[in-house]
């Protein structure tokens, strides 16, 4: 942990999470208080905790779809005033547009970006043969499996090359094996691409498996339990999920996760 | 294991013999195979059933107009007897002419409101603040009748053709703007905030992702408000009107030709029907991705 932190100290955050606090209902429910904590450069962060606890809140105002009520969230230096590309953000429902195909879904934010069409083609293709989608080009996302249709959703995001990429529950509506195959695809994506990435998850291995950085929330009112460094990774990410399970400290990782849900569910 | 199984057949041995009964009566033919639950029935089959109930009905119609005594027999003439007032009035008294000139009526009529409506429901359903504004002036107007606009708009435009397009356009306008409305609000959030996400602007968010997720259900609702349409064209053309099919229904209403009144509404019927499929093709060919959707 403190590693991390004198190695970045040097370097600006890429997020800075400064005393943010949101309210609903005209103040009579607070989902966020007071949380700050600050993101460095192509690190993957996992927000944890139970529901309820605001870790999609805290997602959704960095990606700036929510105003903060309190406090101000700025990325590369600018405070975020509403949502921008250079912030992709990757959704639990399928966001793929259903009237286009899998490439003019990709192509689509490239568009917005004002790409040139050949280019556009050009880089649609390559990330569809990187999320593995290439076969199903011209097909439109109802004859799509979920799966396919979250990759369509990742392709699209990643073609607009963000800087930031949140993901929000990426795969929880798909069952446990396609699961698994994204969480292995995630990793090559987060080799090739070195993103910054903010990932909000429920699934306490997902976390471990994807995550540099847990921060752990608790709930009513959402506030940081904890925020740990998965050491016992030492910065490596791995291909093949059961290598991680090998890994001294993986047990250890899982059962303190596991430790401190139990304790916000009893509570 | 075994010891809970023999435990269970003690404690139910009067049930078990009913137990073995019951994979005997699951062969027999279930119970009223025509109101199975959560039973699809196959495309040819459809077909075969519509034909069916079609003919059904030509024949209880049948029944009926020979049921009548010979004197009133000629005011519930038989089905063939109208298609064939329908030909005559079609070959002898350029009736397609008037046919023509409703479909023209609805149809004219209907683009207009279509105009008017797709984008303001649309509109509405983009932005609450404006839906606030708008929509209960427009929602209350539903309730108003369109019949009862007749004596405005013939004071405001006369006998012409004009009054008529208005009355089919008021009748169907308020509905119309609360369907779309309703369609527009039924579009996935996320697909909005994916787009912003992406930074698309506003107008991009409100034509090309709104617009388009929408556009199948919007059609829907086209479809099914041009058949309200249908429903004031006669009352468009009862009231001070020469040609269209509902005028040569008055006409014939006031000499008591039911077969030449029985034929219009034939035509009105058949107009209809292939209104219809006109629509239903027009989305079949513009939202390919919405043919067969899975989820």
């Amino acid at each position: 942990m403190n590693q991390a932190e004198s190695g970045n100290r040097t370097k600006s955050p890429v997020i800075d999470v400064r005393k943010v606090t949101r309210e609903y209902l005209a103040g009579t429910f607070t989902a966020v208080s007071d949380v700050s904590f600050e993101v460095q450069e192509g690190q993957v962060t996992a927000l944890v905790g139970p529901s309820g606890c605001g870790k999609t809140t805290v997602l959704r105002m960095i990606a700036g779809l929510e105003p903060p009520t309190d406090g101000e969230i700025v990325v590369y230096g600018n405070s975020v005033h509403g949502p921008g590309p250079e912030r992709g953000m990757i959704f639990q429902a399928y966001t793929s547009f259903p009237w286009l195909t899998a490439l003019k879904n990709v192509e689509y934010g490239m568009k917005i970006l004002k790409v040139p069409p050949v280019e556009r083609r050009k880089r649609a293709m390559q990330l569809l043969e990187e999320v593995r989608l290439s076969p199903a080009a011209h097909q439109y996302p109802a004859e799509l499996s979920g799966g396919m249709k979250q990759r369509v959703a990742i392709a699209r995001t990643l073609a607009q090359n963000p800087r930031v990429l949140l993901m929000d529950e990426p795969f929880g509506a798909l069952d446990a094996q396609v699961r698994w195959e994204m969480q292995e695809m995630m990793i090559e994506i987060f080799q090739a691409e070195n993103k910054t990435v903010v990932l909000v998850t429920h699934d306490i291995q997902e976390a471990i498996y994807l995550a540099d950085r847990i921060i752990f929330f608790t709930r009513n009112p959402g506030r940081i339990k904890q925020d740990i460094i998965l050491d016992f990774k030492a910065g490596r990410r791995f291909r093949k999920k059961e290598e991680l399970l090998e890994q001294d400290g993986y047990i250890r990782a899982e059962q303190q996760l596991f430790a401190w849900m139990r304790e916000e569910i009893q509570n | 294991m075994s010891e809970q199984n023999s435990i269970t057949s003690v404690q139910t041995g009067a049930t078990m013999v009913k137990e073995m009964e019951r994979p005997a009566s699951s062969r027999k033919v279930p119970k009223l195979p025509y109101l199975r639950l959560l039973t699809p029935t196959s495309s040819r089959e459809t077909l075969i059933l519509g034909v069916i109930g079609a003919f059904l009905f030509f024949l209880l119609w049948e029944a009926a107009h020979y049921a009548t005594d010979e004197e009133s027999r000629r005011f519930l003439p038989s089905p063939q007897h109208v298609v064939a007032t329908l030909i005559t009035l079609i070959v002898e008294r350029n009736f397609l002419s008037d046919v023509l000139i409703s479909a023209y009526r609805i149809f004219a009529s209907f683009f207009a409101a279509c105009l008017v409506a797709v984008p303001l429901g649309i509109f509405m359903g983009c932005f609450s603040r404006m839906r606030a504004l708008i929509n209960p002036t427009i929602s209350g107007a539903r309730y108003l009748p369109a019949a009862s606009f007749i004596p405005l708009l013939l004071v405001w435009f006369g006998p012409t053709d004009t009054q008529k397009l208005a009355l089919l356009f008021l009748g169907v306008i308020f509905f119309l703007v609360a369907l779309i409305l309703d369609n527009t609000e039924s579009v996935q959030k996320e697909l909005i905030e994916a787009a912003m996400t992406m930074g698309a602007s506003r107008w991009e968010i409100v034509v090309n992702v709104v617009g388009r997720a929408a556009a199948p259900a919007i059609m829907d609702s086209m479809r099914n408000m041009i058949a309200v349409g249908y429903t004031y064209l006669v009352i468009a053309e009862i009231v001070a009107a020469q040609d269209g099919i509902g005028a040569v229904m008055m006409r014939a209403g006031r000499f008591l030709k039911v077969d030449v009144i029985m034929a219009g509404i034939l035509a009105i019927g058949i107009l209809g029907v292939l209104t219809d499929i006109l629509f239903r093709l027009v989305a079949h060919f513009l939202f390919p991705w919405n043919r067969r959707r899975k989820q």
